[in-house]
Order: structure tokens, then sequence, then C-alpha cells
């Protein structure tokens, strides 16, 4: 029975995927663990006392071996049990749930902003490459990349919510009355995001789509007469997509884990923030969790950008087959 | 209580709907929805909140969990603006002969928020819990004097607590301890305390906000608290709470920066409250390391000091001149003598005097660890020059200021937080005092404090407060310059509310929201 070869190789990314999941986690686990001290000591710092180092290693089972902690606390993320914080004295996983909820509401509207937007300014610079619009441009985008998040956004706060008074400043979401109460809410960090990420992606799509606009076939079609737009959108985009899917996906990281910053200017608490809080008051549990889940959700936009380029190009879908 | 206390249609929606559609046909709606729409307060705090948040009066560490146990809980006195006790859930109180037994009259028919009678038996489970061998609360640390084996019901409406010392102040020192209904477990206290305060908890998880606050309907105080609703968060960056007021999606700030306030205070919609506070800036020296152990020096250092100019370039002027005593003038027992003013002819004299006619060559160390701190040394240091006073500023790494400069080296900006008078005086001043950042040890000034903790008479306490303060002013080595303000601030049409110098004693119970 013949397999389609894509779906062969879903199946094979995603086993690797899970592989390395297994690998990030013990590697988690032991960056904790091979920290100086014991983990009872760091968490208390100046205020242990005998009795309350005593119990904090009793409720952490410190006394256990290394590799029996870790096969529970794997066996415990297996079955969706991450632990018990200690500083909140909560299970783990409802946070996670719903820091990551938030973050991915804001980051995956940030990407539905990006994708077009980025890959439409890039072909757009590629087809009127070196002219004033390409230069402009390019000017443009990489001022939107050096410039720091935190000025974009409080600039933009300052400028259409406070001044112009057009959108409100904070993603107070819990406020919003109606769908469209919690997206004008997100328009400015999302516009702030869009900012930092736009550079690299339009760089990269108009680097590609001129390469391939040089390429025989796209000549070759230009000479049949096709328009100039048919041979831009349909003939070279896909071909020129790869490193700007690879672009896209290295952001798409980026808006789960890194951008505590713009999650503050907003106060938007994300996952980020959850993660940068634990480490602060060394809340191992939540740090293994909340480190677990980025891993995870790296891997898995890493999988998507792979399959996709795969399924664009169609050289290596051939090389599949 | 879920969903339906939840407005489902805010007035500000409403308005935004109507504008958006152009029409005012809509407006007598609105008006009829105003009437029976409950009304929601959204405060919020200016300090980070997380996962550590609790409603435990015991165990809060941050400002949201004290703002949280305010709307909650009330204590048996409560300090008024000027740090004075007022009664609260106690109607009054006396002592004995020497101060070590308090006996407080409790204030009848208060309900908790589950209906069930205030009475002693609340009072004694509330204090004894923090003695909780298992898990002390940090303020048992100051609570020492208590003894919870001391602490007895006369009957359902008085308390007697008998201490281990006598303590003229108890009232003073139980200011900030709440009452809770008898027999809450810690857990249930964290997330969902009972108390007699003007709210009840509707929806607090530790970690997500907002936390909902819920109008007690049997609250004591008849017609209180004057909203249906208050949502609690917080926001730590500056710029966003200022952004937050102006587009009415905060109600309440109760701590906003000094400096950058233009854009609120051009704004008719916003309110701005400042309150006077006992927080302290100045200037640190040794008094047993030259020049600084000749008192003629360290008056010099005083004298040289523009206080006005001062407050306006640290402090935006939003504060009150320091008169070199650590008491604020306004507080109980603070000093009453006349402003120490600039006199470089009077410094460049003293400074002769003490064997340095060309003047001295001084290294002062601040850091950007609290605000204004740099600013100081900077505005100080060109306000000396002219009276032979020459400063190098060292500007050490703000992280571990306190650690590694504070108490280390001779001549430094610090500051202090709001404190009533002893605890002002005795905790930087004392000759054993862990925190004596000046290395001045008086005799005579120990013998002041001491003798005042022993004295129930106010107004002899008073006059032992004041000597000590003046011993400090003119012959101790610190320049206290200046006293910051507290700023807030409501949307216009939030009445009631009262910007309190101390962020612990924040109280909501009176606000009201008008349209």
């Amino acid at each position: 029975m013949r397999v389609d070869p894509i779906f062969r190789l879903i199946v094979t990314r995603m086993t690797l995927s899970f592989v390395s999941l297994f690998a990030v986690s013990l590697i988690i686990f032991a960056s904790i663990a091979l920290l100086p001290g014991d983990t009872a000591e760091r968490i208390l710092g100046r205020d242990a006392t005998k009795q309350s180092l005593e119990a904090l290693r009793l409720q952490l089972h410190l006394s256990d071996p290394a590799p029996v902690r870790y096969g529970r606390w794997l066996s415990g993320v297996v079955q969706g049990d991450f632990g018990r914080s200690l500083v909140a004295d909560r299970p783990v996983l409802p946070y996670i749930e719903s820091y990551l909820g938030r973050t991915l509401v804001l980051g995956g509207l940030a990407l539905l902003v990006h994708i077009p937007l980025s890959i439409g300014l890039g072909l757009l610079a590629a087809a009127k490459r070196d002219g004033p619009v390409d230069i402009g441009m390019s000017i443009a985008v990489l001022i939107g990349m050096s410039v720091p998040e935190f000025v974009v956004g409080i600039f933009l706060v300052v400028f259409l919510a406070t001044d112009l008074r057009l959108l409100p400043p904070l993603a107070l979401i819990d406020q919003a009355r109606s769908v469209w109460d919690a997206l004008a809410m997100l328009i400015l960090p999302i516009v702030t995001l869009n900012f930092a990420m736009t550079a690299y992606v339009v760089r990269q799509t108009r680097s590609s789509m001129i390469d391939v606009l040089r390429s025989d076939y796209v000549r070759m079609a230009q000479l049949r007469g096709l328009s100039r737009s048919r041979v831009l959108l349909v003939h070279a985009l896909p071909n020129a997509l790869a490193p700007a899917i690879n672009a896209i996906a290295l952001n798409a990281s980026w808006l789960v884990g890194g951008i505590v910053v713009v999650e503050v200017v907003f106060n938007y608490p994300g996952l980020g923030r959850l993660l940068v809080d634990s480490i602060r008051f060394r809340d191992v549990p939540m740090i293994q969790g909340t480190a677990l889940v980025l891993s995870a959700t790296y891997i898995g936009v890493n999988l998507v950008a792979d399959v996709l380029t795969l399924l664009l190009n169609p050289k290596l879908r051939t090389r599949l087959a | 209580m879920t969903d339906e206390t939840r407005p489902a249609i805010s007035r500000r929606t409403l308005l935004a709907g109507a504008a958006a559609l152009g029409g005012t046909a809509l407006l007598p709606l609105e008006s009829a929805f105003a009437a029976t729409a409950p009304k929601t307060l959204r405060i919020a705090s200016g300090e980070a909140d997380g996962v550590k948040a609790t409603l435990d009066p015991a165990y809060g560490t941050n400002d949201p969990d004290a703002a949280r146990a305010n709307l909650v809980f009330e204590g048996l006195v409560k300090l008024d603006e000027n740090f004075d006790v007022k009664p609260s859930l106690a109607t009054d109180w006396k002592t004995n002969a020497d101060g070590s037994v308090w006996t407080f009259n409790l204030r009848p028919n208060v309900k908790f928020h589950d209906g069930s009678p205030f009475t002693a038996a609340d009072v004694i489970f509330s204090f004894s819990r923090l003695f909780d061998p298992q898990k002390p609360s940090p303020s048992a640390a100051w609570l020492a004097p208590i003894d919870p084996k001391g602490i007895k019901a006369v009957n359902d409406l008085t308390v007697e607590f008998t201490l281990k010392q006598p303590v003229v102040e108890f009232p003073d020192l139980i200011a900030y301890s709440k009452i809770l209904k008898a027999g809450q477990s810690n857990d249930q206290v964290r997330t969902a305390g009972i108390g007699t305060g003007p709210f009840k908890v509707e929806h607090f998880v530790p970690g997500e906000e907002p936390s909902i606050y819920v109008k007690h309907d049997q609250y004591w105080q008849p017609g209180k608290p004057g909203v249906d609703r208050v949502e609690l968060r917080s926001v730590p960056e500056e710029s966003a709470r200022i952004a937050a007021l102006i587009a009415g999606q905060i109600d309440i700030f109760w701590d906003l920066p000094l400096r950058g306030l233009n854009k609120l205070e051009q704004d008719k919609d916003v309110v701005i409250q400042s309150a006077h506070t006992g927080f302290w800036l100045g200037i640190a020296a040794w008094t047993d390391t030259p020049p600084f152990d000749n008192p003629k020096v360290r008056q010099a250092l005083k004298l040289a000091a523009n206080r006005e100019q001062l407050l306006k370039a640290v402090l935006g002027g939003r504060g009150t001149l320091g008169n070199d005593s650590p008491v604020a003038p306004w507080v109980k027992f603070g000093l009453q003598v006349s402003q120490r003013e600039q006199d470089i002819a009077q410094a460049k004299k003293l400074l002769a005097e003490a064997g340095h006619p060309d003047g001295v060559d001084l290294e002062l160390y601040t850091s950007a660890s609290g605000s204004g701190l740099v600013e100081l040394a900077t505005a100080y240091k060109a306000q000396a020059e002219p009276a032979g006073i020459r400063i190098r500023i060292n500007q050490a790494p703000a992280e571990d200021y306190w650690s590694n400069i504070w108490l280390k080296k001779p001549f430094i900006v610090t500051a202090w937080s709001g404190k009533s008078a002893d605890a002002a005086l005795s905790r930087p001043f004392l000759s054993d005092a862990e925190w004596n950042e000046t290395h001045w040890k008086n005799k005579d000034f120990d013998n002041y404090i001491h003798e005042a903790r022993r004295t129930l008479d106010e107004t002899k306490r008073g006059e032992l407060y004041q000597k000590a303060q003046e011993l400090v002013r003119d012959d101790g080595g610190a320049i206290i310059s200046l006293f910051a303000d507290a700023v807030g601030a409501t949307r216009a049409n939030v009445k009631g509310w009262k910007l309190h110098p101390q962020k612990l004693s924040q109280s909501f119970g009176d606000v009201t929201i008008e349209g």
C-alpha cells in the first residue's frame, strides 16, 4: 500500500518533534537540578529556617534521586499534571492555560496581520526593485525593527490613544463588552509587534523574489505574454516563499515567549510574563511547566513551517515522492 | 452571584455605540439603563501583582494585597491622614496605669459578609492566627508585645489585651491588623475571606486580573459603600497608568509618578490628588568620621542646602520641605520649629571655625535605586559649591545600593519611608539602632526616646519627642531636606475618595460614581 508522502513526512516530523520535546524536558529539568545549592535553599533564600527547609524538601521530594524525580515529573506532565506552583500554592496547569490563551489570541492576531503585510511589502519591494518605493520601504521597516518595542508601544499609546483618542491604550480585554471592543484594545499591541517583526520577513521575501524573478522559467512566462501580476503572484511567489516562511516561524516563536515588554506596556499578561515572574520567585514547578510549553510551541511552529515549505516547493515535493 | 451582577452593558459602551450610530435617539434608553445598571468602580495599584497574590491580611506582601485587604476587612482602629488613631470596629478603648493592659469596646450590630455578628471571639481569632507557630505572619515581628494567650473576651463586645510589656501607643501598633470572621481556614481567607468591610469577594484567583468585589449589603455604615462593584488590577508601567486614566479605563490610581503629569493636569475629566507623606529624602554622613565628626561641619552641610530649589528639582514641586528631622511636621509629634533656610555665609563661617577655611572635598554616593536620589545629589552639589563644599558624585549601581553602599560608605544619599514619630526617630538614630546610617550616638537622645515610650501622658510624650527631634536636627548627621508627596488621581465623576498618605490605608467605602 502506498502512503501519501506528505502524510508520511508529517508523521516522521511529528515523531522527531516528540523526541526533541523529550530532550528539552530533560534539559529543563537538569538545568534546574544542576544549579548550585539545593532547590529548597534557593527558593527560601535568606528566610530559610531548618524547619521550613525540611518541610519544603519533603514537599518537593528532594531526598529522592534525580532520575526518580524526573520520572515523576514527566509522568505527571504526560497525564496533564504539571505539579503545584510553590508561590501560588495552586496547580500550575490552569495558569499556563490562561496565560497561554491570552498569548495565543494576541500572537495569532498579530500573525494574521504580519503574514500578508510583510510578504506583500516584500513582493512590492521586489517588483519595484531599487526604485524609491523599495528604498523608502527598506528604510522604514529597518527603523521599525531597530526601535525597541517599548518605545514604539509607548509612542503609539501617547499619540493614538492619549492625544488623538482613537483607540484604548491598555488591552484590558475583560472590560470589553463585545468582540469589537476587545479587537480595538488589541490593535495597538498588534501594530507594535508588527513594527518589530516586519523588516526581516520583508527583506527575506524581497531577496528571494529577486532571485526567482531572474530565473529562466519566470523569464519564459513573461515571454509567453502572461500579465506581470500573474507572473509575480502565481509563478514566482510560491517558489520565493520558503525563506519568508522560516523567518515568520521565528517571529511566531518570539510572539509566544519573547514579548514581555509589549505585555507590560499594554498590561496584557501572557506566557512570557508568567515565565519571568516565576523565575523571579524561583517557582520551580511553574518554571518547568512554562518552559516546557514554550518549547513545545517553538517545536510546533517550526514543524508547521517545515511542512509548509515542503508543500510549497515542487522540487522538494517531488524528491520526496 | 455570578453573571447576574455583571453589568450587561456599561454606560460607556452604550454612549460609544450611540455616538457611532450618530444617533441621539438612543440617549433616553441610556438614562433608563443608568438607573438600574450596577455601578462598577475600576481601581488599580501601581505595583505588579502575580500568582503570589493573597487576600489574607496576615501574609500580604505587596500593594495590591493591601488594597484587597482594605476592601474586604477592617481593623479595630484606623489611622487618619495625620497618622492619628481613629475608631473603626472598636468604638473606644482604655488602658491601665502603665499601658500593659488594653481594653477595647467593640462596635455593636456589625455584620460579617455572611450575615453573622461580629464579636470578641473574632478579634481573638484574628490576632491569635498571626502568631501561628507553623506559619507566623510577618507582622508578628512588630506585634511582639502581644501575648496571644493574653487576649480575652470580657464579654461579647469587650476585648482585653494583656501585653508582655507596656506599650503606650498600642492602638497605633494594631492599626494595620485586620479582623476576620473566626474559624476560617487559611485557604479560605486567601481567596474568599469573610470580613466586615464594605465589599465582599466575588471573584479572586491569585495571578488573574481583575479581582472582583461586590457591595456588602449589611455594612455597618449606613448608605455605604457608594458603588455596587469594584474591579482591582495592577498597572506597573507608569506611562500606561496615565494613559488608562485619560482614556477612562481605570477610575482610581493611588500611585502615580511625581513628574510627567502635564497631560493629566490638562485633562478636565481627571482630578489629581496629592497627599503629604512622611517619605523623606536626604543625605547621611558618618558623625564619627572626619570631617563630619565636627558638629560645625554637619551644620554647615545643612545650611548649604536650598530646600525650595531641591523640592522643584527633585520632586517637581510635589512635596514639602524637610527641617532635618525625620518626623514630618504634620505627623503627630512632628517638630514645630522654624524652617532651616540656606545661609551660605554662615556655612562658610562654620567650616572655617571647624578648621576648613579653604572648604572641604567630599565624595557623595548615590544611585538610581529610588526616584529622585540622583537628582538630589546633583542639585545639592551645585548648591553647596559656593560655601566651599566641593562634592564629587559617585553614582553606584542601583541593584545593590542598599546592600553594598548604604551603611558602608560615610557620605550617601538616603531615603526612608514614612513612619510614626517613634519609629521614624528610633530606627535610624538610636545609638544601638541596626540601621544607624549616621553613626550618631547621643545619650540624651536615647533617653528621650526611651522615656517617651514609658510616658502615658500625651503632652509630656510630645515634649520628649520634640526634644529628641531638636537634637537630631542640630547635632545629627542627616540632612533631611525633602518629604515627597504621594500622588493619585481619579476620573472626575468619582467622588468621595481621598488619597491616604500611606498606601496601606487606602479606603474605598466612601467612593461614589456620578452620572
